[in-house]
């Protein structure tokens, strides 16, 4: 378990907590729970419920979807400095995707609680946080976008079909 | 948009063990598509007439779509393609089967004809494996379920690499360029003839050569087999040089389960097929040539050794050896090995095995799908000899073990 100077530190390196002040960050930072995983362990899956979001302190994880039997479209990875699960602690809806670990992982989990808490202390930092998660947002937004369209590719280059002189 | 042509796409999938674990694997489309088998609808879907041209002496078809009366213009090589598309043809195969039959490869054709055949509504896919089709449907079955995941789980034991190429070539100039001499030719013929010799002799005290084995000769045997399994190495390594002599590029050597469960050595030397025909011929048989030589230098020590194991462990790994170098070379097995593709090529019957074996099912079907003629007395000749060869090739095996029990 690291200590929260060093998990300080450490968030000072991640886009989201940029504005936070040391001292905000310092008691931010002890209110994180840290979770471990091994290579190739599962943190949650696809349709479980779920309140937390994830922040990636070390390792990489791979993010999946479900498409037939023990079949899974990767979706991305995230590696450490990069965040994920923060759909289910917005909406509170179930999990959009599995997530599990392709090299041994160290997270630091956030819960609604906390992210409240950060709210009403600092609403500067806060607002900053916002920010840019919604800059990520759009870029994953422009990935997943991308995504699409190289699946459809994908699809009509396996398949032979010729869209352009149908 | 980019300019020339479009890069294949890729799909990144997770699939997922039973214990838990997963395997990431980045899937080409173009791996897909070369692994589908195009399936034209039944007989009575559709009708193919000849249409000669007096101008340019060409053979052309018409073919049409009894259910959307649409016609569709084929060309010769066209219809050469057209017959193949049975569903159990890879495009892989009809690629393969297109540069036997014309000598060069034309890359925009197939997915040309596809494309216009799909647009006529002539043309469905059909997945991959017949085995895998068969074991999807009876999955229901708690052994059948039990197989296709052993045969999953083996499938993916694949050990292989695409950049060999220089490393093929620093064997040949190491000295894998004399293989392909003369010499070479003279030495290996010669050490058939001593083995043979040497088999010969053995075979007069083959029951006191079988007792060497000792008290267990099974496991004896399985020890046999497992030295085989690493000799089939060589096999594919000799294939290899003699792609680099004939100035052609090794795609891919490695390690697999065949249909998941068969272990064997691969090398893509699907290129040589760009070379001449002498080359694809020396190509498929140097290979084999390993079984001959390896199974007379065997037999040379179990000629030379005094009666016991080592005798009959020499004379057992000749056996199997001289059995693989028949096995490879004889072409009418019902498996296509290298004596296969040789005579295909020879006759120019790129997919004999596949026409032989639908031709007969028809004929016992009472509907044969095709005149009686010289194509059809090579497809029935081909599967009497098969027949009769696979039952004598087990009856022998039988026979031998039953001998060395």
């Amino acid at each position: 378990m690291s200590r929260p100077i060093e998990t300080a530190a450490f968030l000072k390196t991640v886009r989201l907590f940029q504005e936070f002040a040391e001292p905000e960050l310092l008691a931010f930072a002890s209110r994180l729970r840290e979770e471990s995983l091994r290579k190739g362990q599962v943190l949650f899956r696809e349709g479980q419920a779920g309140q937390e979001m994830f922040v990636v302190r070390r390792g990489t994880v791979v993010i999946s979807k479900a498409v037939t039997g023990r079949v899974e479209q990767v979706l991305g990875r995230e590696e450490a400095g990069s965040f994920f699960g923060e759909m289910s602690l917005f909406d509170q809806e179930p999990r959009s995707a599995t997530v599990q670990a392709e090299t041994d992982v160290t997270l630091l989990a956030l819960d609604r609680g906390n992210l409240n808490l950060l709210i009403e202390v600092d609403p500067r930092a806060a607002a900053a946080f916002f920010r840019a998660l919604v800059q990520v947002f759009i870029a994953r937004l422009r990935a997943s976008g991308n995504l699409v369209a190289e699946a459809t590719r994908w699809g009509l280059q396996a398949t032979g079909l010729d869209m352009e002189s149908r | 948009m980019t300019e020339g042509a479009p890069r294949w796409a890729k799909l990144e999938l997770l699939i997922r063990a039973d214990d838990e674990s997963f395997e990431v694997r980045e899937v080409p489309s173009s791996a897909a598509w070369l692994a589908m088998r195009p399936q034209r609808p039944e007989a009575g879907a559709w009708e193919l007439a000849e249409l000669s041209s007096r101008v340019d002496r060409q053979r052309r078809f018409v073919l049409k779509n009894t259910r959307t009366e649409r016609f569709l213009m084929l060309s010769e090589p066209e219809r050469f393609l057209w017959d193949r598309m049975d569903g159990q043809t890879s495009l892989q195969d009809l690629a393969t089967a297109y540069v036997l039959q014309y000598g060069a490869f034309d890359f925009d054709l197939i997915p040309g004809l596809i494309g216009k055949l799909q647009r006529a509504e002539l043309l469905t896919f059909q997945p991959s494996s017949a085995l895998r089709r068969a074991l999807a449907r009876n999955r229901g079955w708690r052994a059948v379920h039990a197989l296709e995941r052993g045969l999953t789980t083996l499938e993916h034991v694949t050990v292989s690499s695409r950049r060999v190429q220089p490393l093929f070539e620093r064997l040949y100039r190491a000295g894998g360029f004399l293989l392909f001499t003369r010499t070479a030719l003279l030495a290996c013929l010669s050490l058939g003839v001593v083995g043979a010799v040497a088999g010969v002799g053995l075979w007069r005290d083959l029951d006191d050569v079988a007792r060497g084995l000792g008290a267990r000769p099974l496991a004896a045997i399985v020890v046999v087999k497992l030295l085989f399994l690493a000799t089939l190495a060589l096999h594919q390594v000799v294939h290899g040089l003699a792609c680099v002599h004939y100035g052609r590029r090794v795609r891919e050597f490695g390690f697999t389960f065949l249909h998941g469960f068969l272990p064997t050595f691969y090398v893509d030397v699907t290129d040589i097929f760009m070379a001449s025909r002498r080359a694809r011929i020396v190509t498929a048989l140097s290979g084999t040539l390993v079984h001959l030589v390896l199974g007379a230098l065997w037999f040379v020590v179990a000629a030379t050794a005094p009666p016991g194991f080592v005798q009959a462990f020499a004379a057992a790994s000749g056996m199997i050896q001289w059995q693989a170098f028949v096995i490879a070379l004889y072409p009418c097995c019902f498996i296509e090995m290298d004596g296969y593709h040789i005579l295909v090529d020879v006759l120019g019957a790129p997919t004999l095995k596949h026409d032989a074996i639908a031709y007969v099912g028809s004929l016992l079907r009472g509907a044969p799908a095709a005149p009686w003629g010289r194509p059809a007395r090579l497809w029935v000749a081909y599967v009497a000899i098969s027949t009769v060869s696979v039952a004598l090739f087990f009856a022998f095996n039988v026979w031998m073990i039953t001998r060395a029990i």
